[in-house]
């Protein structure tokens, strides 16, 4: 079976420091990878990389088993991407943001479709036709969320997902990411919140200074990653 | 395609919803229609005035009772440049070159400035054209609106989201292009009405749609220009600050800069020792009232022997008339020299400024927008020469006049008594060797092509402009 995203030996160089380091993994189909560490580890730059917005250093990057180096554009047609602190258009509402950004990807995408996809991240119906700029920043990230999904891309990558969003907000997040790799779609996506990488990840690659230093698969049968094992590990590197 | 078009079309709404930005665009439209309707009445009635003035001027002349023809001479008559109808939009050296000139014998004297009262109508707002508004205050409304254009992207986040859904930087640039240039042609609008109104006055299709173009052409420099420097800085305080920096040495600095150069590099001769010269060649001509003067004792020779008599008062012709015409003919050649002269020298200033358009988009427009006007520094001098051309012709037509219709021994007794007097006063009819004066712009397409450097010099801005915001916003990264 293909990698739908791999990173093999990838090291990437901003502002003339090695932000990652000869990092290497992959991630199949219906898979949710959790990249986890603390601020400046390099899980952005990773998720920048598979964009090519980013080129290696040295390694290299796939997407469905093509190197983004070679077909930047087909990569980004195949990945839905949420950046970390997604605002959207403040002067536009929900409906037109959607509808703006979807008609940019080459989606056609109808009321009814919109409407499906907010109810699924709980955006309340009367603030849809509101501007964003009056919206708080969880119902921002709701929106952000709404359209990763609504590009109905194989790949969603997702940078911070859950930030700004309340507690009940995130679990619903969690239970829509976890229908998401049921229905066959990837995901990749970066945090530094444990707890819920736990709870939503098949695997969690624990990045520090842009080195790979741990990773913890969720046991057969079981719901979620051992959050203390995870815990541990995160604590302990982010320490040394 | 449509991914430009829907970014042209969203940028256009965060403006149209943007109240500082709708604002700043209301107050402009407002001020883009009081100055062009200003500057138009006034150029209308400054051409109603002078038109009246000239037809004035000739019937005045016409009218002299019956008098000794080189009196007439001396009488003199008034030329008066009408403005074109695109003087509407731009006066161009109109205010400073002076709009009418007294034609005399012997004389070329220098045009003459209409009152203030046009000027004080106004309190002082008459500098202030449409062509002024566009060349200076535009870019500045478009720098104001325009400054943040990809910046506000980086900054509010939204720039990555964009490459992310597949839109390229060429895509981008082309939207946020094609946002701008719809700003610049909506206020362009106004230019469009007075250039309309410009033709219904008799202006050319072509020289109309010339200056709309050379306009347009102008603001999409700054279109590129702000494109530009909003793909290259990541800061929108950085952005304004450099773009403002830019207009200040376009539209203040470089102009001045230029206007000193060529005065420098083309330091004008005097005007006394430039008279003085002139006045030195002048005297060998002769003057033409002294028929005994030594400098026509060959014509004199000439005429005895051409007519096969002993005396200047056997001649068929009066002598003095024949002098008259000569030494104007001479007078005349001599002073055509020095004001060709000094026109030549005024064009090669005039260019040696005007090549600053490469270092100003705000030279090049001005210099366009002159010649297409037809205000520029080409049309004042075809004003001086065809003011010259009636001036010599009548003046012939009256020295003719005084050469075959009035005797010679009439001419030299006029003074012996009032019926002696009397015979030298030739008919008023003769008054009709004036020609009627209308001056006009010159043809659209002659206009059209003393635009061509400064077109050329805009043309090559932009294309640099854009080559450059294009490789800008294709290296573009959240």
């Amino acid at each position: 079976m293909i990698s739908m995203l791999a990173a093999q030996s990838l090291s990437v160089m901003r502002s003339g420091q090695e932000v990652l380091k000869d990092v290497s993994f992959s991630i199949k189909q219906g898979e949710i990878h959790a990249l986890l560490g603390g601020n400046g580890a390099g899980k952005s730059t990773t998720l920048l990389t598979f964009l090519g917005f980013l080129a290696p250093a040295s390694g290299n990057v796939h997407v469905q088993g093509r190197d983004v180096s070679e077909n930047v554009s087909a990569a980004r047609q195949a990945i839905a991407y949420l950046p970390e602190a997604a605002t959207l258009y403040g002067h536009l509402s929900a409906y037109e943001n959607l509808h703006y950004f979807l008609s940019l990807a080459g989606t056609d995408t109808g009321r009814k479709a919109l409407d499906d996809a907010l109810d699924r991240v709980a955006l309340q119906p009367e603030a849809r036709n509101m501007r964003m700029e009056t919206y708080s920043k969880g119902m921002r990230q709701k929106v952000a969320i709404a359209l990763a999904i609504l590009r109905d891309t194989p790949i969603l990558l997702l940078d911070e997902p859950t930030s700004g969003l309340d507690p009940v907000a995130i679990d619903e997040f969690n239970r829509l990411a976890r229908d998401l790799a049921e229905a066959g779609r990837t995901i990749l996506l970066v945090t530094h919140d444990v707890y819920g990488a736990c709870h939503v990840a098949d695997r969690i690659d624990l990045l520090q200074n842009g080195v790979l230093v741990g990773a913890f698969d969720r046991p057969a049968g079981m719901d979620r990653i051992d959050t203390e094992a995870v815990h541990v590990a995160f604590a302990q590197h982010a320490g040394a | 395609m449509s991914n430009v078009l829907s970014i042209a079309r969203e940028e256009s709404r965060l403006w149209l919803r943007s109240r500082l930005a709708l604002f700043a665009l209301l107050i402009f439209a407002v001020l883009l229609a009081a100055v062009s309707i200003a500057t138009s009445l006034r150029m209308s009635e400054e051409h109603r005035e002078r038109s009246e003035q000239q037809a004035l001027a000739e019937e005045t002349f016409l009218s002299q009772p019956d008098r000794h023809p080189h009196r007439m001479v001396h009488y003199g008559h008034y030329v008066f440049r009408t403005p074109p109808p695109l003087a509407m939009i731009d006066p161009g050296v109109d205010s400073v070159t002076g709009q009418s000139i007294f034609l005399e014998g012997h004389r070329q004297n220098t045009a003459m400035f209409a009152d203030a009262r046009a000027g004080a109508d106004l309190g002082g707002f008459e500098g202030l054209t449409a062509a002024l508004v566009y060349q200076l205050f535009v870019p500045l409304l478009l720098i104001a609106i325009g400054h943040g254009v990809f910046i506000r992207e980086r900054e509010e986040n939204t720039l990555a989201p964009l490459l992310a859904q597949g839109v390229t930087g060429n895509e981008l640039y082309a939207g946020k292009w094609i946002a701008l240039a719809g700003v610049t042609l909506a206020l362009l609008l106004p230019l469009a009405i007075v250039s309309a109104a410009a033709v219904v006055r008799g202006e050319t299709l072509l020289a109309s749609f010339g200056v709309i173009g050379l306009y347009a052409l102008y603001l999409f420099v700054w279109c590129g220009l702000i494109l530009l420097v909003s793909a290259m800085v990541r800061s929108r305080a950085l952005s304004l600050g450099i773009l403002a920096l830019f207009w200040l040495a376009s539209a203040l600095i470089v102009p001045r800069m230029a206007v000193e150069s060529a005065v420098s590099a083309m330091p004008a001769p005097g005007k006394i020792e430039t008279d003085l010269r002139m006045q030195a060649e002048l005297r060998e001509v002769g003057d033409g009232h002294n028929a005994g003067a030594p400098q026509f004792m060959q014509l004199r020779a000439n005429l005895l022997v051409q007519y096969d008599v002993e005396r200047v008062e056997d001649l068929p012709v009066n002598f003095r008339g024949v002098v008259s015409e000569v030494a104007e003919a001479d007078v005349t050649e001599v002073m055509n020299r020095f004001a060709e002269e000094r026109m030549e020298f005024e064009v090669r200033q005039a260019r040696f400024a005007e090549s600053f358009g490469w270092l100003s988009p705000v030279v090049a427009v001005s210099a366009g927008s002159r010649a297409l006007s037809g205000t520029d520094l080409a049309t004042h001098h075809r004003f001086l020469r065809e003011a010259e051309d009636v001036r010599f012709d009548f003046v012939q037509g009256l020295n003719r006049v005084h050469a075959e219709q009035l005797a010679y021994n009439d001419d030299i007794n006029r003074s012996l008594n009032e019926e002696a007097n009397r015979r030298t006063r030739m008919s008023a009819e003769n008054w009709n060797v004036l020609d009627e004066f209308s001056f006009q712009p010159a043809a659209a397409d002659e206009r059209l092509a003393r635009a061509g450097t400064p077109l050329g010099m805009l043309s090559a801005w932009l294309l640099l402009l854009t080559a450059g915001g294009v490789g800008a916003a294709r290296r573009m990264q959240p």
